[in-house]
Order: structure tokens, then sequence, then C-alpha cells
């Protein structure tokens, strides 16, 4: 299950889909919770099934054992009149589990099809139907129940039933008119209606069957409410008070004084029954709901103790040093010959890890970030560009596990810090002082309750605790006009900036601070081009200014090119070629880089044709052997599937400073001839 | 300013949706209630309580649309005619005599497990896998008890095995009901067991749901975001994880509501506590009509005012409904 979560979280790709439903479903029972909810479930069925054939007594014959005790004869005791407890607490629980099952059964098939017909024919009929679920569910339920119980009394459980379901309709068919309306957008809806198929078979065929699991959790939900319900009504003496029901038991024993004779089994069992019942059918749901939200799957990965162990090796401490930041030299420009390195980064390898085993996410990968330079790291989806990312700032969540490697940052004075050595007050300290993040998409990344203004100004209450407010306040009015958003914004929400507005107010954010270091994780790519075109000049300006270090990461292979001084490709969780952005674009000298760079148009250069890569970005779970391109690799050989390739300098005349991982350049000449004359394959 | 217009428009509207039903429910149930009423008591009604009944069931010689003005009135002057589970003793003295033992009661209850849920559930869920996610199984076993049973055994527990409170009622006899400090104490002392039993009982509901919302909330970007920042722990906590989960909680606040006010009703009546659950219970056993119409729509505008309440604490936490 946590490969999933890898999966999730490495691309969007909605890998539960590829199992079939009947397998997913099964998964369910894995957990221990939701089988022993299942069997409990099961095993009241099962007795109020056969409770006439298994019932010791008559339950309303009356003896003259009368208040007796737990006992052989009696497992749970008589009552004030000498009738078996067993006994009535066996057909208590068919009255009990027919009206609970009855009434979600009626309450689920209401809640649908007012739920779906609203959601999915919309316009006035939504509107006036979904009021009419809002007034229901605003109503206080059990009053009107008591009420409609009274009007008909000795009704039995049919009636009961009735009332349950009138009260009871409006939750689930909120839930699932919601449901409805997503699904309704969705592209295999709208294609079934593009092809004209009739809505019923839209509705049963496309719809219904991915509402499954929300409408097996009101069901559920429905018989714990109603079987309450039920015991309530009965336990006020407002339902048949001489049909044997867990309730009735207890009206019973109320009226019976069970309390102050102290007959405790006559009362504790009918509502333990209950309250256990009650708790099984919860843990079903539970299930049910880790099922429809694999967030909550992954809580139970990520314990306390993973958390610790996010980083396996220990290491030995660096003693804390707080001195005050020292200022920055005045900004020069970068140049490949630099040997000025800001972030060192060896062999870093972050696994996921699951009861199947552990996955390589990100495999050895080293690099070094110099000052000023700005570092471009390229990939498909998948090939764990935002999983080193998030790795080198140990954002990493579990199930990621930093395995082994060394995260070394030198600060302007030459100070160095071992990053993953770092206690959590040394983190914090760390963190956006000397390294700060810009995310993906500001959407998601800005806290939708807090003002833009705010989220700036307490990373420099937490950072600066000593300076006042009116100066922070200034500050935050400087940084907003560093990335040209107007003063009068800072007090706005996130959602009432525009898209580029808000990734901007993101990137004011990560200079909040001053930092060495920006990490920017495919900053625009949300953006349309202009504003994406704006941001970038922004960025570019900035750097050149303030002299900070970035690593950009995205997929745009030709925007890199443009603003990188060097860039990094990495495949299948390894840097495969990193070379200077120029020689780069020149003379790529990975296969895999060849086939990036003829998948792009670059804004200026030379036109050529477009060519692309065939295949796809591979499982991680199930990398090829040897080199993990080469079945997608155009030029691969048989030395491919053996070799591992190591990221070597390639001393081809022109490429100066090229690293690259392929059995190319690093194999003896004889194979290279071999490769020249013709294919392997 | 629009959001909360609408929001006050929408439970005016339901508010005579429910005014309405209740109208409607005596008229269209079956049998004939009235006359077993009537003959119940013998001939001891007086004409006009007769003609009140008659009246409530929609025997009389006006036509419906007549009739529904006429209870329209009596519902703004609050006269809802004679009570016969309690004769000759009006409606509206009744419930002035019951109501705010469980204004009082229920409020508080609600309150406090809202609060105290909701934190647990806040550190259940920043805490998971540590041990506080036993609290949710427990927690668990606690929401499906019947509050009743739960009351039951509490009674059981702590008044009549160890006597530490009081069996039933709201008060001792020997005081008098009035702002005078031995009837408080009083009062508080016969309020404890209750107010546990419903506060506990209700607790749970509230745990799961925001344990559930804060660990969802947890893997936002923008709280990753918030750590990036090498904000303190309790800032990421609250302000920007707790602060976004417990959104949901408030706007399914009208449902759990509905819930913990129905368990407090059939509380009252296990703790003979002087409440309108008690003199529901009572109305409902004696057929009282007059009385259970009454108490349903008091019960109705007040679950209407607290929902309507916890929407405008939405709408201040989340600046996101101001508009549109």
């Amino acid at each position: 299950m946590a490969l999933q979560a890898a999966a999730l979280a490495e691309a969007d790709a909605p890998a539960e889909s590829s199992a079939g439903p009947a397998r997913l479903w099964l998964r369910l029972l894995r957990s221990p919770l939701t089988l022993s909810g299942v069997i409990i479930v099961l095993i009241f069925v099962v007795l109020a099934i056969i409770a006439p054939w298994i019932s010791p007594y008559d339950p309303s014959a009356v003896s003259d054992t009368t208040l007796a005790g737990p006992s052989a004869a009696h497992w749970l005791g008589t009552t004030q009149n000498g009738q078996d407890v067993l006994s009535q607490m066996l057909y208590g629980a068919r009255a009990s589990m027919f009206v609970g099952i009855g009434a979600a059964v009626l309450t689920t098939v209401l809640s649908v099809v007012v739920g779906v017909t609203a959601g999915y024919v919309g316009g006035i009929g939504d509107e006036v139907l979904s009021l009419l679920a809002n007034v229901f569910l605003v109503l206080p339920s059990l009053p009107l129940t008591i009420i409609l119980a009274a009007y008909l009394p000795h009704s039995g459980s049919l009636g009961i039933i009735l009332v349950i379901t009138v009260t009871g309709w409006a939750w689930g068919a909120r839930v699932l008119r919601a449901q409805t309306l997503s699904l309704r957008k969705r592209d295999f809806v709208e294609a079934a209606r593009a092809t004209g198929e009739p809505t019923w078979r839209i509705i049963v065929k496309d719809i219904l069957p991915n509402q499954v699991a929300v409408i097996a959790a009101s069901f559920l939900g429905t018989v714990t409410a109603a079987i309450l319900t039920q015991a309530s009504l009965a336990f006020l003496g407002l339902a048949d008070v001489t049909q044997w029901s867990w309730g009735t038991i207890l009206y019973w024993a109320q009226t019976g004084s069970a309390l102050l004779t102290g007959a405790w089994w006559w009362f504790v069992p009918a509502g333990l029954a209950i309250a256990v019942l009650g708790t099984a059918l919860s843990l079903v749901n539970f299930g049910i709901d880790e099922f429809i939200n694999p967030r909550l799957r992954q809580a139970g990965i990520g314990t306390k103790k993973a958390q610790r162990g996010q980083v396996r090796a220990g290491r030995p401490r660096g003693r804390r040093h707080r001195t005050a930041p020292v200022p920055r030299p005045a900004p020069a420009p970068f140049t490949q010959d630099s040997t000025d390195v800001v972030l060192q980064v060896r062999d870093l390898r972050v696994e996921y890890v699951s009861e199947g085993g552990r996955t390589r996410a990100v495999s050895d990968v080293s690099f070094a970030l110099r000052r000023g330079e700005v570092l471009g790291i390229a990939g498909e989806s998948g090939s764990g560009k935002s999983t080193l990312a998030y790795a080198i700032t140990r954002l990493h969540k579990p199930p990621a596990e930093i395995a082994r490697g060394e995260i070394r940052y030198t600060a302007p004075d030459g100070r160095g810090v071992d990053v993953l050595a770092m206690d959590e007050a040394e983190l914090r300290e760390f963190r956006w002082e000397e390294l700060s993040i810009v995310f993906q998409s500001a959407m998601h990344a800005l806290n939708p309750v807090l003002r833009i203004g705010a989220q700036i100004e307490d990373v420099i209450v937490a950072h600066r605790p000593r300076m006042a407010a009116p100066e922070r306040a200034a500050r935050v009015l400087e940084l907003l006009d560093i990335v040209g958003i107007p003063a009068d914004r800072a007090s706005s929400y996130p959602h009432e900036l525009s898209g580029g507005m808000r990734q901007r107010a993101m990137i004011a954010i990560g200079l909040a601070l001053d930092p060495e270091i920006i990490v920017m994780d495919e900053p625009t790519t949300a953006l349309d081009v202009v504003i994406q075109r704006q941001i970038i000049e922004k960025i570019m300006e900035l750097k050149d200014r303030l002299g900070f270090s970035v690593v950009f990461i995205t997929h745009d292979l030709s925007l890199l090119i443009e603003l990188s001084d060097t860039i990094a490709v990495m495949y299948g969780g390894k840097v495969v070629e990193m070379a200077p952005a120029e020689d780069f674009y020149r003379h790529p000298q990975h296969p895999y880089s060849q086939g990036l760079l003829g998948s792009f148009p670059t804004l200026g250069g030379p036109k050529r044709e477009l060519t692309g890569i065939v295949g796809s970005p591979p499982d991680l779970r199930r990398l090829p052997s040897g080199c993990a391109f080469r079945t997608r690799c155009p030029h691969a050989f048989d030395a491919c599937a053996t070799k591992v390739p190591e990221l070597l300098q390639v001393g081809e005349p022109g490429a100066r400073g090229t690293l690259a991982a392929c059995l190319l350049h690093s194999v003896p000449e004889t194979t290279t001839n071999e490769l020249a004359t013709g294919e392997t394959r | 300013m629009r959001t909360i217009l609408r929001k006050v428009f929408f439970y005016l509207l339901t508010a005579w949706a429910a005014i309405s039903l209740n109208f409607l429910i005596p008229r269209i149930m079956p049998g004939n209630p009235a006359d077993n009423l009537i003959n119940q008591f013998h001939g001891k009604l007086s004409p006009s309580a007769v003609h009140a009944l008659r009246v409530l069931f929609g025997q009389s010689d006006q036509n419906l649309w007549q009739q529904y003005l006429s209870y329209w009135h009596s519902v703004f002057t609050g006269n809802f005619g004679t009570s016969y589970a309690y004769y000759p003793s009006k409606v509206s003295t009744v419930l002035g005599q019951s109501m705010y033992w469980t204004l009082i009661l229920v409020t508080i209850c609600t309150v406090l497990g809202f609060v105290i849920g909701t934190a647990l559930g806040m550190l259940a869920g920043w805490k998971r896998g540590s041990w506080l996610d036993s609290l949710v199984p427990v927690t668990t076993f606690l929401s499906s008890i019947p509050y009743f049973w739960f009351a039951i055994i509490m009674v059981y527990l702590f008044a009549i095995t160890f006597k530490w409170f009081p069996l039933s009622g709201g008060y001792a006899l020997d005081q008098h009901i009035g702002l005078n400090a031995g009837f408080i104490t009083s009062a508080l002392n016969y309020a404890v067991l209750p107010a546990a039993t419903i506060t506990v009982a209700s607790i749970g509901g509230w745990l799961i749901g925001m344990r559930n919302m804060m660990v969802t909330t947890l893997s936002e970007d923008y709280v990753r975001l918030a750590e990036a920042k090498g904000l303190s722990r309790r800032r990421v906590m609250y302000t920007y994880a707790a602060r976004n989960a417990m959104l949901p909680s408030l706007s399914g606040f009208a449902m759990s509501l509905g819930f913990v006010i129905g368990g407090s009703i059939v509380t009252e009546v296990v703790f003979n506590y002087p409440g309108i659950g008690s003199v529901l219970f009572k109305a409902a056993q004696s057929a009282d009509y007059p009385l259970m119409s009454a108490i349903f729509l008091l019960i109705t505008v007040l679950v209407l005012l607290a929902n309507l309440v916890a929407d405008l604490a939405y709408v201040f936490l989340d600046p996101r409904t101001r508009e549109s």
C-alpha cells in the first residue's frame, strides 16, 4: 500500500485503477481492524437468523426463577418475571437487526435516487432537491421521530423503519449529489454522453459503480443510526413493547427497576450488544474511509517512529553554533570555473519503505551547487526529481526515507554543516534562513485561511524574534514590492489573488530571509506562457541582484536550457547526465537527453524536427536491469542489460565538464565500433 | 455579507418548512387520535380544551387555509393550548418551566464535547502513530453506545453503587428554585452525571472526524511549506493544520448537533431531569399532541439558531466563503 503512496507522491497517476475492483474490495479485509469489524457484524447477523432454533427458552415465557443472576440454566440470568434474558437478547437481535437493515436499505435507496438525480439532472430540479435535503438535514431528527412514532403507536417495526427513512435520507443524498456532480464532469461520463447513451444507462454503468464506497459507508452508518433510534424509541415505550428487541429489553428493565435491585445482567447485555455492533460497523466504515481517502491510509505508515527514522544512519552531531548571519559578499556573476560550493550532495539515496520492500526513488545522486549558480534538474514525472527536492530540505514524509548519502551546506563564512545530522531545532533554524523552497502550486501551498502578509510575516517572527512589528511590516511590504505585488494585497487571502500573483507571493515568501539557496519545484508549470515568462524574468533578475543559488526543477527542458548554468537530467531516480547548459544544448551525450531535446521546441535557435522518445516513464518498482533507459533507448546493446552505467566524465572535445551515465561512452572501442556499424537489436 | 443573508434566508425557510410540517403531521396521520384522547379523559376536559384538540387535528369548520393562518397566529403568540399530560397547565407554562434546564445542560455539554473532542482529535491526528491512536477505537466504542444506556450505567455506578451523586431529578427537593447558593450548588450536583454522560458520549464523533481531517490536512502542501519555513511546531499545528482541519467539523455541526440533542432527550428521561426531554417523554406516553408539537417547534428553532451561529463562525473562520 505504501507503494501506492509512493507512486501517488511521485506521479499523480491513479495507481488504484489498474487492479480489478473485486481485488480492491478484498484489500479492505487486510486491515485487522476492518476484518474484525466484518467478522463481528457477520456473527450478529447469523445469531439473529438462527435465534429461534438456538434460544434455550421462549423469550416471553415466565418462570419461578425471578431476577436470578447468570447461571448454567440461564446464562444471562432472568428478569423480574423469570424470563430468560439470553433468549430475549437473541430474539431482540432479530428485531433490532431487521429495523437496522430494513431502514438502511430504504434510506439508501431514497438517498441514491434523490442524490444522483439532483446531481445528474442539475438546474432547478437540483436546486429544489438539495434545498429539501438541507432542510431535512438541519431538522432535529429524534424529536421528529418521537412525534411521528407517537402518532403511529404499536405500528411495529415497519412503522419505525418508515419513520427512520423519512428523517434520515438527507445526509446520504447530499454526499451522493456532490459526488455525482463531480463525476458528471469526468471524461468518461462526458464521452458516454457524447455518444448518445441514454441517461439511465450512464447512471447505472458509469456513475453508480464509482459511488459504491460512499453508498456502502452511508448504508452502514444508517444501520447503526437506525438500531440506535429503534432502541431509543423502544426504551421510551414508543415502539411495540411486546415485540422483543434490545430496546424493549431495556424498557422492561427500566420499568422493572432493574437498576435499583442491582440486576445488572438485565440491562447490561442489550446496551453492550448495541455498542459492540455499532463499533464493528464503524470499524468497517473506517476501512471504507481509508479506501476512499488514501491519505488516511498513509497515516498508519506515517508513525512517529518512522518520522524519527527518516534519516537512517546515525551520525555524529555537529555542534550548534548560532552566529549572526554574515552579510553575503556582493553577488559576482557565476562562472563555470567557480569552486565555491554552497550545497554538496553525495550519494543521496531516498527509498519508499513498504511491507513489500524498499523502492528507490532517488538512487545515489551526487551534485555540487555553487554560489550563484542555477542548477536545472530535468526529468519526466516519476524520475525522482521532486523527491530529490524534498530530500535536500528533509521535507520528505514517511514512507520516504533517506537511506544513505550526505548533504553538506557551506555558509558564506566558510562554516559547513551536515544537513542530515541536524536535530529538529537545528533543522528549523536552518530551514528558510539558508534554504527556502518555492512549491509547484501556490494555490495549494499557501494557507487558505491566512492573509498573504501574515504568511510572509510568520517566517520573520519565527527566525528574527527580536525584530519589531513596524520593521516586520515594512519588510513584508518591501518583499511584496520586490516581486511586484501592490502593497494593499498584503491583506488579501490567497484565493483573492490571480494565479501569477499567487506564485509571485510564494517567491516573496521564499525571499523573506534572504536565503543562500532557493529550491524551485516547477514554480511556473501551472501558469500560462506570458505569466510564466514574467515570473522567470523576475527570478533571474532577483538572482542577479541578491546573489542566491537556485535549484530549478521542471520537465520543461527548453525553459531550463534558457535559465540554467548547469543542467542535470534524471531518469529512473538517477542523474544520467550533468553538463553546463550550453554544452548540454549543443552536445547532449546521453541518448535520453538527446531524446528529450528532440521532443522540445526551443524558443530561440535553429529549427529542427521534433522526434521524442518511444515508450513511457519506467515504474520505479520494476526498473529494468542494467541501464534503466535501455528499454526505450534506440542505441541499446547487450551489455546495457547487465551493466549499470556510472556517471562519468565524457572526454569528447567541445564537451568539457559533461558527465553522462551511458555505456556508449565507457565501453571499449570494439563495442562502440559495433554500434557505429549497425544496430545490435 | 451576502453569504450571511443567504444563510439567514435558508434558516428562515427551514423554520417555515418545520413549522408547516408540524401543522401537517396531525392532519395526515391515520386513525382518530383526537377522539381517543377525549375518551381517555372521560368527559373531564373542558369544552374549550376539546375544541382546541379538534382544531389541532383539523376537525374544525374552517377550511385548510384558514386553519393554517390561525395556526401561524398561535405560533407567534406562543399560544399552544392546554397540555393533557400536565392538565390543566398551559403548554407554554410547561415549556417555560422545563426549557432552561435543557438549554443550559445541552449548551454546556455540546460546547464541552466539541472543544474536548476537537482538541483530542487534533492531537491524535498530529501525533498519529503514537499512543493517542488508541483513542480512536475507544471513542468509537463510546460513541456507539446508546446515550440512554450509558446513562443507566452511570446511574448504576455513581449513584447507586458508589452513591457519589444523586439518583435522579434536577435539584434537591428541599431547595427553592431561584438565584440562591443552596439551589445552584444542588442543581450543579444533580447536573454532573447527566452532563458527564452527554459530554463523554458526544466526544467520540468530534474526535474521529477531527483526527481524520487532521491527517488529511497534514499532507497538504501548505503544511509542508510551513515546515519548510522553519516555523515552530505549535504554529504549524494550530495555524496551518488544525485551523484548516476543523472547518469540515464546523460545517458538519448541524448533523452532529441533532445527534447530541436526540441523545440528550433520552438521557434526561433516565435521570428524570426536569428538562424538555422528560416532558417530551411524558407527552408522548400520554399522547399529549399539543405539548409534543410545541416541543418539536421549540427544539427545531433552537437547533436552527445554533446552526446559524455555527455557520457564522464558519464564515468568520474561512475567508473563502465570504464572497460569492
